[in-house]
Formats: C-alpha cells, structure tokens, sequence
C-alpha cells in the first residue's frame, strides 16, 4: 500500500514538473520569463530584472526545443516559406549561422563587435533562400557591429527623424499658406539631409534629400543604415541568425500560423522575449575616450584629433551629437506593423537611461542635453569613386539603398574593434581610411597627402575611443 | 419567379448546407477591422428613396471634387435629389463631410440611380456622370467643387432609359474617354418589365482634337441588352485591348445571359459566345468587380446577385483566348448567399461588390452589399452587408460581424474609400429608403482602443494630357515574393464607384516596389516606395512624390 502511495506521488511529482523544464535540459530557462509586455516608467529595479532577463537571452546558445531553426522559412525580413525543407539547422551562409547573439557580438565585451570569421551574409532571402557560395553576386558580406551605446544611437536617430518630419510639416504649411512651393533645408542637430521642397497641394519633392531614407526616417543601425530600431533588428536577426521567430513578425495574426517556420515549435519569441533583448541592448554602457598614461600617446592623440578636424573627417564623423532625452520608449515610435510600435501597444515602456551606471559620465551642453560622442552623423554617404573602389564591393543593393553607399562608421568603440570596413576585412585603420572614396575623398586625399607621423597621430587618436572591458 | 427563388434557396441549403458547411477556415488567423458607426456625426443627410424603379440602383461616387486630395462624395437620390458632399475629415479623425450645393437644375439632380467620375475634357479636374432613369446627365466640374450641366457642350445627348452602370475607358489614342452606358429595363415596351430591356450603348467621342471639347453625339447600340445593372471595361485576357463585361438580371430578361463584348477600335462591337468558348451563365447579375487575386495577369471577376454570389476565374484547362469561367466561390467562401447572424435563412440579395484590402494584410477582401429588393418575402429581410477577410490559408471567412457593418439595412451602392487617409479603408453604404451607412475603420480592435492592422501604400497616377489619371493602368506592387496588382477603371460595382488614391494593404512590408504598365502598354521602371503613404507616381518621373494631409 505505501507502495502504492509513493507510486501515485512519484508520478503526480512527474506531472507536476512535466510543465517546468529540467534544470539540466536542452532549452532556454530565461525565455517566456517576461509574461506581459513592459508598460509605463520602469523603476531601477524593474529595469535591472528585464536587463538580466535580456541579458540572459542575448547569451543564450537557443536550442531546438526553445523552437532554433527554420526548416521551412528563409532568412527574409517579410515572413518567406523556403521552397523545400532545410536539411541542416545551421548554414554559415543563409543561415542559421548562430546559436547566440554572443557567438558575433563579443568583442572585446559581450554585445561588441567581431573579427572576420564571424562575418553574416546578407541578402533579402526572397528568391534565393538557399546559396552555397559566398560570391557577393548572392550576398553581401558583412562584419558585425558592436552594439556599446545602442540605446543612445537610437534615441539620436528618433530625435533626428521627429525634426526632419516637423521640417517637412513645416515646409507644406508655409506652401499652404503661400501657394508658393517652398524649399527647405533639412538640418538636424547640424547634419544637413539636403533639402525639401513642399508645393502649395501638398506634395514633397525629394529629389535633394541626401544621406536619409524618403520618408525621412533616420535609421541607424546596421553598415547600411537601414533597419529603424533595436526591436527591429532583434527581430529580423533572431529569425535570420537562429530561426527564433518573434511573434509580432511570424505569428498567428501575421502569417497564419503560429509556426510558421515549420519547426514543430510555435512563438518562439514573445513580445516580452523581445522587449528583454532590447532593454539589454539599449542600455549597454557606450564606449568612452581613453586617455592612456603615456605622455606621447596623449600628445599624438591631441594632435591627431586635431588633424582629422583639418582634414575634414569630423564633417560625418562628428566628435558627438546631443540628445535632449534619455528616455528610451519601448515598442518606440517609428516602427511599423511587423516590429511593435508605439501605436500597436496600450502603453510602451519606458527605460530611463539616466538609470544607468554610465549616464552621469556623459558630457552635457548648455542646454543640457546629453552629448552623446558617437563620431558619426547618422547619414549615409557615397563612399566611391571612379578612383576609389575599394568600399564598392558589394553587388546588391539592400532596402532601397545603392551598393556604394553606407551609413558613416560610428569611431566610437574602434580602437577595440578590429578589423574595420563594412566587410571587416580591413586589419589596420591606416587602410581602411585609405579606402574612402565619394564623398571622404578630399578628406582621405588629405589624410593620404600627410607624413607618415601625422598619420600615426591620426590612429593614435582612434585607438582611444574603446569599449571598457 | 417566386418558385425559382425558393427552389434555389432549397438547392442552396441541400447542396451546401449551413453556411459553416463551406471550408472552415481557422478565424483566429485572420485579423479584424473595425469600423465604428459614424452616419451621425458625419454630416451626410441622405437616403436613396423611390418607388419601383429606383429598387435598384442608389450609388454614388467617391473623388476629390476640389483638388485637395480628400475624397468628396456624390450621392444618387433616386426620387430624391442627388447630393454632394464636401470631405472635411481630419486626417486620421473622425469622417465628416458638408453638403455642398450642386447648383443644376432640381429635374436633372432627381431619378438619379448611380454616379461616376471621370475627366470628361481636358481641363483636369474630374467630372461626374449621373446615371438616371431618363436622360443622363454631364456634370463638367471647375475643380472647386463647382459643377455645372455639360451635356450640350459635350453634344451628349443622354438617351431616355433607365440607365444602371456606367464604365469608361480611353481607347487608342483618343484624347476623350469612350462611355459605356447600362441599361436596364425598358417600361415603354409592350409588356413590360418581362422581357424588354434596354439595349446598352457604346459612346465614342468624335473628336480627338485635344484643343477643343470631346462630342459624344454619336452612340452605337450594344444589342441585344438584358437588363443590365453593371458594366466594365475590363482587360480580361491581358492583351491591352479593353473588352466589356456586363452583368445582367435574370429577373426581366427572356433568354438572356451574363455578356461579355468585343469593342474593337475598327471594327463592329461583337458578344462572345459559345463559339468562343463562353459559357452562359442566367444570374439576377447586380454588381461587377475584378481583381486579379493570384496575380497572373489575369483578373478575377466577383458578380452579386440574389443567392449565390460568384467569384469567377478563367478555366485553367480553357484554351488560350478563350473567355470561359468557372465559378470559384463555393471553394473560396464567397458565395455568402444567405444571411450570415440572424434567424433568417433565406437568400441573401447582394448589390454593390467590390475588392479591397480592409485590414492591410496585403491580402485582398471582398465587401457586398445586401438588402432585400424592398419585400420580397421569399428572401432575407434582414440581410447585413459582407466584409469577406482574405483568409491566409486560402479563400475568405466572413467578418460583417466581428467588423461591426451588420446593420438591418437595405443597401445598394456603397463607396469604398479612405475617407480620412488614415491608410484604412473606410465604408459608405448608400442604403434605400434609410440614412447612408458611414464606417470609419478604427484598425484592429484592443481592450484599449485600436491598433494599425498592417501597413498600406496609397497610389495616384498621374499622365501629361490625355487620360491624367491614366485610366486602364495595371499596376504590380511587390514586397519580398508577393505581387498584388492593380488595375485603375472606372465602372463596375452597383451604380457607384471609387476614384482616387488606389490602396493597397502591405502586411508587415515597409516598403515595397511598384511598376506600372500605363495606358499606352509601356512599362515603368521600378518606384521604390516606403510604406504607410501616399505615393503620386507620374508618367516619365524617376522617383515618387509623396502627398503629406497636413492640410486641416
């Protein structure tokens, strides 16, 4: 009878733990962790549990039993069947080509950058699910970014997009009440996008903007300058890198299915799932100036900033743009339906970023807003010319955008970040700077026109903009 | 007649049982509109009044009547008169509109049945056929919502019957438009209504001279007629040469059938048939519209009727060339043939249908118009309108309800527009002898409000000249692998029609790549358009304009 009893207990103990996975198993303990989407100002300690739960997830090595792979979807940003099955869960070129945010992004921290090996292949994934070879007639090789100061970068392009639009709202009105076309230009925080012209029915003419997307979107991430925000780019990478497909991409209400990856596990990644990603990538601490303790380095440095403003580096490279807030709305503004919005929620949250160990360290101006020292302007830049082809090695163009023309490289974070170049395959600063054309060549002809140790002082200046370990 | 309505009624209900017998279709892979009732504060006083021969009929037009890019509306009376509505919607607000005086006499403003508009001339702003039992009536616009009667300067003589569709098309070269002209029953002939229908007509302008005014005084009769209620000019074999399509109502004519015309620039106007592979096909045929759903090149055709409704496809074991359908609805769950909530199992009545994608899953839907003829007791009296969802695995799924556009109406004509270009569709609904139905689509319904159910992109044309909003166009919007096209027309439906900014649902693309094949056959390069606006893409410009509604 005890027998029986400890029989029928074992096995009510074994129902009861069926529901929660084995501390040993194959699975991602932290996924599903954040059952309800994120709402309102989030308190120090609130953010600190998402940040850990984000953390937890950008680390993890994502098993098929938390739903890795996607036999039957392609790498596609817009939810794409394969047309037959996928035989192998990785694939370095289409992938899957990742277990972990952290197999790439892990230089010289988690969440930096990466060498060469880890490069990604990109390419829309519509057609050609599938290829073999890496020849960029296929896809366009691609270095991984780090991502140190994320939240800061996307909080400037938010800001930056809100002035263009107000600029362009501006534009149409004056032409309104004028019935004259009038043209303006479209300079934020002193980068000039070109210019605008609004006609008195109501129609812009676009053919002067430069360096930013028509709808006048700033999108700061990825070397082309393409994806809006980090819950975007979550988005799509979970899905290309790991085949973790985000509900508010894939899901039921999207595609019709609630796996639509065909791998047997369905909404791999809840809103929350994703949130967590995002508040962890947005708060990471932004590289810093680090001034080492040796005298003649400190004084090549002096000089080589110096000589980066005369040659005309810092007109994109710009030493830091100021950001009038901190707070960092999640789902955000600018999205649309595919990625969470602002507008698709009740009541985004709010991740402080004032919170953060890191934000008293940043200098602020006179007006008080935050001066985030980036070194780049957001803009997209020709980087070619008949004379300079080295950056023109791509053959697709990506989202709209020309094969020869990328997003300015954010300097912050170079010096812990080689190789450099948007195919990672430049090993010294002194070539990748060499390989500017388009629009950096005067200023690359005047790097390339200078002594050797001016050069030097140049890349002894780069090589204090670091990721703290 | 009554023994017919009933016996298919019973044919329904035997063959196809419920209404749920029909492919289940999972609902929760489908996401919602939803429309909030906004008839009273929207501005619009209107009712489509009459005795017997305005039960069908009561359509309307969606344009922009005075060059502000918000859709305006006109509105068919039927006894009563004809009104036009000016939009004063914010954008993304709630849709309001004002009346405006159309300043013609009351004689050619009453026994309206249907409205339609076009650039008649070429001094760019639009113009407006009034369809109307009796003569019908050119209204050429100022484009300040000025309108006044232009039948004699466009030596349009208007004919005396009861007309019920209009399509137009510009043909060859031809600065001007040529009209085509439904017509419906003929009272004046002995024993009448059975059997005597109005032959249709073809009008072409005389003139091709682009300096001067078009002529229409010369007509070419479409014999034989059968009562039609809808008319198309239509490409339906993708060859560049507009055919016509027409719909006609079993309920008067004698050994009639749906038509299908050859209007060829030199020669004689000819109806295919059975030689050429058409099939006849005998239904109370109220309204026509087309969508090329799969995106072959090849449109599909929905036809209202009483009972079933249709959803016709080209037969893929069909010879090349050959016109010959088959009906697809029951497979694809469009046949919506009775009411869908309710007690009442009778036969729907369905009017005014069109395509459109209301919740911008970049996945077409199909809305119809229902209401009883006025009492005919052996079909459904209370018969709510249909928002047929594309559904993701294939086929539709009814959504009138979960919607929220079920009302007890009796509707006709309906305008199918984004009245407050907040890139969701909106509705009207021109019912009969009750208030217009407006809809506003509020996005897919949360706890706390609403949300954006997809992205969309809001298309006009424009040419130099002739044909500005290039009438006949076809164009190709892709995201990732998926096509959807569309073609610009005017005609179709029942006795209304929707012109404008040509929507297109995108799902979760943010942007997407749009080619136009233009009237004259060429093909555009590639326009690279973001999504969620309101793209002008002119003939011979390389990138898009967008249109900003800042305006209010």
């Amino acid at each position: 009878m005890k027998f029986l009893l400890l029989c029928c207990a074992l096995l009510v103990h074994a129902n009861v733990m069926a529901d929660e996975p084995l501390p040993w198993a194959e699975v991602t303990h932290e996924l599903g962790e954040i059952d309800a989407l994120p709402a309102g100002r989030l308190s120090k300690r609130a953010l600190e549990s998402l940040n850990q739960t984000g953390k937890a997830l950008f680390s993890a090595h994502f098993t098929p039993a938390d739903g890795a792979g996607r036999p039957n979807a392609t790498q596609a940003i817009i939810p794409t069947k394969t047309r037959r099955t996928r035989e192998h869960v990785l694939l370095r070129t289409a992938g899957p080509d990742a277990t972990a945010c952290a197999s790439c992004h892990n230089q010289p921290v988690l969440g930096g950058a990466s060498d060469f090996v880890t490069n990604v292949f990109v390419s829309e994934g519509f057609t050609q699910a599938d290829f073999d070879s890496i020849d960029p007639q296929f896809s366009n090789e691609r270095g991984s970014n780090h991502l140190m100061g994320a939240g800061l970068i996307e909080l400037l392009a938010r800001e930056m997009s809100r002035d263009l639009a107000a600029i362009r709202t501006d534009a149409l009105v004056r032409a309104r009440d004028t019935q004259n076309d009038v043209r303006l230009e479209l300079t934020t925080k002193g980068v000039s996008f070109g210019f605008i012209s609004a006609s008195a029915e109501g129609l812009v003419d676009l053919n002067e903007v430069s360096g930013v997307d028509d709808d006048l979107t700033v999108r700061p991430f990825s070397q082309k300058g393409v994806m809006t925000s980090l819950r975007q780019f979550t988005v799509n990478a979970m899905n290309h890198h790991h085949g973790m497909q985000a509900e508010e991409r894939f899901g039921l209400h999207v595609t019709g299915t609630d796996d639509f990856d065909g791998d047997g596990y369905a909404n791999e990644l809840t809103p929350g799932d994703v949130s967590a990603l995002v508040a962890w990538q947005a708060m990471l601490e932004p590289p810093v100036q680090e001034v080492p303790n040796d005298e003649a380095w400190i004084a090549a440095a002096l000089r080589g900033k110096s000589a980066m403003e005369n040659f005309g580096c810092t007109g994109c490279h710009k030493e830091s743009l100021p950001l009038e807030s901190l707070d960092f709305f999640d789902p955000g503004p600018l999205d649309v339906v595919g990625t969470l919005s602002s507008s698709s929620v009740e009541e985004p949250a709010i991740y402080d970023l004032s919170l953060t160990f890191w934000a008293d360290q940043l200098t602020r101006n006179e007006d008080g807003h935050v001066l985030v020292p980036l070194f780049g302007d957001l803009k997209r830049h020709q980087m070619t010319d008949h004379k300079n082809e080295a950056l023109g090695n791509e053959k697709l163009s990506q989202r709209f955008v020309d094969r020869t023309r990328f997003m300015t490289a954010e300097l912050w974070g170079v010096g812990s970040t080689s190789p450099y170049g948007h195919r990672n395959d430049y090993v010294a600063l002194r070539d990748i700077i060499l390989a500017h054309g388009g629009d950096a060549k005067v200023s690359k002809d005047a790097f390339a026109a200078a002594n050797d140790s001016t050069q030097l002082d140049v890349v002894a200046f780069l090589k204090t903009l670091v990721i703290l370990p | 007649m009554k023994l017919n309505y009933f016996s298919i009624s019973l044919i329904n209900v035997l063959l196809f049982g419920p209404v749920y017998a029909q492919t289940e279709r999972n609902p929760e892979a489908v996401v919602f509109p939803n429309f909030k009732v906004q008839t009273d504060e929207s501005g619009i006083n209107h009712q489509y009044t009459g005795s017997w021969e305005f039960f069908v009929g009561g359509g309307g037009a969606a344009f922009d009547c005075n060059g502000d890019r918000m859709p305006d509306v006109v509105l068919a009376g039927g006894s009563s008169q004809a009104q036009l509505y000016k939009n004063i919607s914010t954008p993304a607000g709630d849709i309001q509109f004002e009346s405006v005086p159309l300043n013609v006499k009351e004689s050619d403003l009453t026994s309206v049945t249907g409205a339609y508009t076009l650039h008649l001339d070429q001094d760019q702003h639009l113009d407006i056929v009034l369809l109307r039992v009796g003569r019908n009536v050119l209204l050429r616009g100022d484009g300040n919502c000025g309108f006044s009667k232009a039948n004699r300067r466009f030596d349009f003589d208007g004919g005396r019957e009861w007309s019920t569709g209009f399509s137009a098309i510009w043909e060859g070269d031809s600065a001007y438009p040529t009209l085509a002209f439904g017509n419906y029953v003929d009272q004046s002939a002995p024993g009448s209504p059975w059997g005597t229908c109005h032959d249709n007509v073809l009008v072409r302008p005389d003139s091709d001279d682009f300096t001067s005014n078009p002529s229409y005084s010369d007509s070419q009769l479409l014999t034989p007629g059968f009562c039609s209620l809808s008319i198309l000019f239509t490409d339906w074999n993708n060859s560049g040469e507009p055919a016509l399509r027409i719909t006609n109502d079993r309920q008067y004519y004698r050994g009639g059938q749906e038509q299908l015309w050859r209007v060829p620039l030199d020669g004689a106007p000819s109806v295919y048939s059975a030689s050429d592979g058409w099939k006849s096909l005998t239904i109370w045929g109220m309204g026509i519209a087309e969508a090329d759903l799969n995106s072959d090149g090849f449109p599909e055709y929905a036809l209202s009727s009483m009972g079933d409704n249709m959803l016709q496809q080209l037969d893929p074991e069909a010879d090349e060339d050959q016109p010959q359908y088959v009906d697809v609805a029951f497979n694809e769950g469009t046949t919506a043939h009775r009411p869908y909530e309710g007690d009442d199992s009778k036969p729907s009545t369905g009017w005014h249908t069109e395509f459109a994608d209301f919740n911008n899953d970049a996945r077409t839907d199909l809305f119809i118009a229902k209401g009883n003829v006025s009492n005919m007791p052996d079909f459904a009296s209370i018969d709510p309108d249909n928002l047929l969802l594309a559904h993701p695995e294939g086929g539709f799924i009814e959504a009138g309800a979960e919607a929220n556009i079920n009302l007890p109406t009796q509707g006709r004509g309906a305008l199918v527009s984004d009245f407050n270009v907040d890139g969701q569709v909106d509705l009207l609904v021109i019912n009969r002898e009750a208030p217009v139905s407006v809809f506003r689509n509020l996005g897919v319904k949360e706890s706390w409000g609403a949300r954006p159910s997809g992205n969309w992109l809001a298309i006009e044309l424009q040419q130099e000249g002739v044909n500005p909003q290039a009438v006949g166009a076809r164009i190709a919007i892709k995201t990732g692998n998926l096509t959807q096209t569309r073609t610009v027309s005017v005609g179709g439906g029942h006795a209304s029609h929707s012109n404008g900014f040509i929507h297109v649902g995108l799902g979760v693309a943010e942007r997407a790549s749009v080619r136009v094949r233009w009237p004259d056959g060429n093909w555009s390069h590639e326009y690279r358009v973001f999504a969620n606006h309101h793209a002008v893409l002119k003939n011979g410009n390389d990138k898009p304009v967008y249109w900003y509604p800042v305006f209010r």
